[in-house]
C-alpha cells in the first residue's frame, strides 16, 4: 500500500464539512428495510425496524443515540459481523444477506478496516505485526507485507513505534496502530465503534484528526458510532439513531 | 511474521501456567515411559527368546519333576538338532551379599550347546567338564559376589539342605543385551551323585531342545508330547517365549494393571492440558472475535487454538523424553541392570518407547484442544465481541 495508491483518480465533492463526497448517486453502504430481532428467552426485542440508509462512498458518517438504540448493531451489519432478520444489505456493490460466513469473512477482510473503542491489539504481539495480521490473509509476500506495514505506521505517525508492544504505548498510540491495521489492506469502508471512548480529549482529538485525513486524503468512506457530541462534530454526516429507526 | 508467530507468542503468554502444564506434560511423560520400560524390560526375555528353541516341563507343574530318561527320548525326535536340561536348586548366598539369584544344576556337557546366547570361554568350558563341583556364573553375578575364577564359592538352598561348596570354574557374559547375567550354573550330576539330593534322583525339571525349524514349533512340540502321553509323567512342551512367560505366571496381573496405570497417567496429562486450553481460550474469546472480524476464517481460530495445543504437548514430552533418557537410560536403569538383574536384565527406555510416549503427548495434546478449539471457531464473531473476562 502507499499513500498515493489509495487517493482516488475519480472527481469529487465535497459537504459541509469539507468532506469528500465522490459520486453523489453513488451508496456504497445502502441498506432497505433492515429488521433485527433478538431474544431474551422466548421474548422477542426489536432492534432495528425497517431501517433504510444510503451512505454515499467516501463521507465520513456519525451515528449518534442513547445506549441500546441499536447503533452497534447497525454498525455490526453494515460491516459484516451479523445479519439482520430482514430487509438487504448491500455494501461496496455485495449483498452480504446471500453470503455464506466463509464468504463474509473474506469479504470483511478484504472491504472493511475496524477501529474499536478498546483497541483491541493483541498485546503478544508487536505493533508492526498486529497492522500485519489482515495481511496474513492475503498472497503478499513478506517484503510487501512489511512495505505495506511500514507505510500504514508512517500514516498513522507512528514509525517510530514498530516494535512496541501494546502495552509500551499511550491509548491515544494504540488507538492508531488499531487505525493502522484498520487501513494496511486498503479497505473501502472504516468501521469505528466509539474510536475516541477510552481516551482523553487530546488523544482524541488526535485520532479524530487522523481519520479526516484518511477520509479526505484517501477517500476513506467512514461510519462511525459514537457517543461524543465533539466526535460526531468532526464528521461530515451525523445521524441519530432511536428505538431502531434514524430519527 | 506469519500465523505460526501468533500461536507461538500466545504459548508463554501466561508462564507460569504454561510452565506448570508443560511440567505436567513431562512428569506424564516420565512416568508413561518409566511404567512402559518396566513392562518392557518385564517381558524383554520373553520377547528375546529363541524361535529354534523349545521347552519341556512336566505337564502338571513346572514345580514337578520329570524323569531323566526323557532327554534321551526327546533327543530322538525328529527335527530335533540339540536338548539340555536343568533343575532348579534354590540358591541363595549364605553371606547374603545380594537378595536373589537364579541357580540351576544343568547338564555340563550340553548345556551352553544349546543356550550359546551365554559365551564361555573354551578352556573354561573344558575345565568345567573335568570339574563335578565345578561352577560357572554370568559376569554381573560374579561381580557382585566378589568371585573369580578359581574361587571357592559356598551355597545353600531352599531345597537341599547344608552348605553346598563349589569351585567357580568360569564366568560367562552374555552375547544378547536382555541376557540374564545374574545366573548360577552348576553340574547336575555333582547335585544328584550327592546323598542329600535322594529324593530327586535321576529326576530334571525342565528341558530345552534346539530345533531345525523354527517355522515348525507347533508340530514338534505335538511329536514331543505325543511321545510321553502314555508315560506316568506326560510332559507340556512350548516355545522359549511361552515357558518364559508362564515364569512370571501372577506377574501377567500386575503387568496388567502397570499398564492401566500408564493409560491412566496419559488421561490425567489430557486433562490438564484441556484445562490449560481451555482457560486460555476463555480469557482470549474476545481476541479471537477481533481476529474473526477483521477476516480470520474459523479455520484459523481453530488452527491456533490446536496449534498451542499441540506446542505445549510437544515441548512437554521432547523434555519428558530427554528427562526419560537422561534418569532411566543413564541413572536408573544401570542402577537396576546392577541390583535386579534377575528381574530387569536389561532396563532402558526402548526408542518404540520413547516414540509412543512423545507420539501419545502430541496427539492428546490435539485432542485436548479440540473441544475449546472447536468451540470457539463456532462462536459468532459479535458474540465473541462482547465477551470480556
Amino acid at each position: 500500500m502507499s499513500e498515493t495508491s489509495q487517493m482516488s483518480e475519480t472527481s469529487t465533492t465535497s459537504d459541509k464539512a469539507g468532506h469528500p463526497v465522490r459520486g453523489q448517486s453513488r451508496s456504497i453502504v445502502k441498506l432497505s428495510g433492515i429488521a433485527k430481532t433478538f431474544y431474551r428467552g422466548s421474548e422477542p426485542i426489536q432492534v432495528l425496524d425497517g431501517l433504510d440508509l444510503d451512505v454515499p462512498d467516501g463521507s465520513f458518517e456519525a451515528l449518534m443515540g442513547p445506549s441500546g438504540s441499536g447503533k452497534s448493531t447497525l454498525l455490526n451489519i453494515i460491516a459484516g459481523l451479523d445479519r439482520p432478520t430482514g430487509g438487504t444489505v448491500i455494501v461496496a456493490d455485495a449483498d452480504l444477506t446471500r453470503m455464506s460466513d466463509g464468504q463474509l469473512a473474506k469479504w470483511r477482510s478484504q472491504t472493511i478496516g475496524f477501529v474499536f473503542q478498546s483497541f483491541n491489539l493483541i498485546p503478544v504481539l508487536t505493533a508492526a505485526q498486529n497492522v500485519e495480521l489482515p495481511l496474513l490473509l492475503t498472497s503478499l509476500s513478506r517484503s510487501q507485507r512489511a512495505k505495506h506495514v511500514a507505510t500504514a505506521m508512517r500514516i498513522v505517525g507512528l514509525e517510530d513505534r514498530m516494535h512496541h508492544y501494546p502495552r509500551q504505548l499511550s491509548g491515544g498510540q494504540e488507538q492508531r496502530v488499531a487505525i493502522a491495521r484498520a487501513i494496511v489492506n486498503d479497505p473501502k469502508i472504516i468501521v469505528a465503534d466509539e474510536p475516541t471512548g477510552d481516551l482523553d480529549r487530546k488523544s482524541a482529538d488526535d485520532v479524530l484528526t487522523l481519520m479526516e485525513r484518511l477520509n479526505k486524503e484517501m477517500n476513506k468512506t467512514i461510519f462511525m458510532v459514537t457517543h461524543d457530541p465533539a466526535a460526531a462534530e468532526r464528521a461530515g454526516v451525523r445521524r441519530k439513531l432511536d428505538k431502531g429507526a434514524l430519527q | 511474521m506469519n500465523l505460526a508467530t501468533y500461536a507461538r507468542a500466545n504459548l508463554f503468554r501466561r508462564r507460569g501456567r504454561a510452565i506448570l502444564t508443560v511440567m505436567a506434560v513431562t512428569v506424564a511423560v516420565l512416568i508413561f515411559c518409566l511404567i512402559r520400560t518396566a513392562v518392557v524390560a518385564w517381558n524383554a526375555g520373553a520377547d528375546e527368546a529363541a524361535t529354534d528353541r523349545l521347552s519341556t516341563r512336566h505337564k502338571v507343574s513346572i514345580t514337578m519333576s520329570l524323569p531323566k530318561r526323557y532327554i534321551d527320548e526327546i533327543r530322538q525326535v525328529p527335527d530335533v538338532k540339540a536338548a539340555t536340561w536343568a533343575s532348579w536348586f534354590g540358591a541363595k548366598d549364605p553371606k547374603e551379599r545380594i537378595p536373589f539369584f537364579a541357580g540351576f544344576a544343568v547338564d555340563h556337557e550340553s548345556w551352553f550347546d544349546v543356550l550359546d546366547e551365554m559365551k564361555v570361554p573354551a578352556d573354561q568350558l573344558a575345565t568345567w567338564k573335568q570339574t563335578p563341583d565345578g561352577a560357572i556364573l554370568g559376569d554381573l553375578l560374579a561381580r557382585n559376589l566378589g568371585v573369580k575364577v578359581g574361587d571357592r564359592l559356598v551355597i545353600t538352598s531352599d531345597i537341599y539342605p547344608g552348605d553346598w561348596p563349589l569351585t567357580v570354574v568360569g564366568i560367562y557374559t552374555p552375547l544378547r543385551k536382555t541376557a540374564d547375567r545374574n545366573t548360577l550354573v552348576f553340574r547336575w550330576d555333582h547335585v544328584n551323585n550327592d546323598p542329600r539330593a535322594v529324593y530327586s534322583r535321576d529326576k530334571i525339571g525342565w528341558m530345552v531342545s534346539r530345533i531345525t525349524d523354527s517355522v515348525h514349533s507347533a508340530d514338534i512340540s505335538r511329536k514331543i508330547d505325543a511321545k510321553f502321553e502314555e508315560h506316568d509323567d506326560q510332559t507340556l512342551t512350548m516355545s522359549e517365549r511361552a515357558f518364559q512367560l508362564s515364569f512370571l505366571g501372577g506377574f501377567t496381573a500386575v503387568l496388567g494393571a502397570f499398564d492401566l496405570v500408564s493409560l491412566v497417567i496419559l488421561l490425567i496429562m489430557t486433562l490438564i492440558l484441556a484445562n490449560t486450553i481451555a482457560m486460555s481460550v476463555r480469557e482470549r474469546t474476545h481476541e479471537y472475535g477481533v481476529l474473526r472480524a477483521i477476516g480470520f476464517p474459523p479455520g484459523h481460530i481453530l488452527g491456533f487454538i490446536l496449534g498451542e495445543a499441540l506446542l505445549i504437548a510437544l515441548v512437554g514430552g521432547l523434555v519428558g523424553v530427554a528427562l526419560v533418557i537422561g534418569v532411566i537410560n543413564h541413572g536408573l536403569g544401570p542402577f537396576m541392570e546392577e541390583n535386579m538383574t534377575g528381574f530387569f536384565p536389561y532396563f532402558r527406555a526402548p526408542a518404540s518407547v520413547l516414540l509412543l510416549a512423545l507420539g501419545a503427548s502430541v496427539g492428546l495434546g490435539v485432542v485436548a484442544g479440540a473441544i475449546p478449539a472447536v468451540l470457539a471457531s463456532r462462536l459468532k464473531v459479535t458474540d465473541a465481541l462482547r465477551r470480556v473476562d
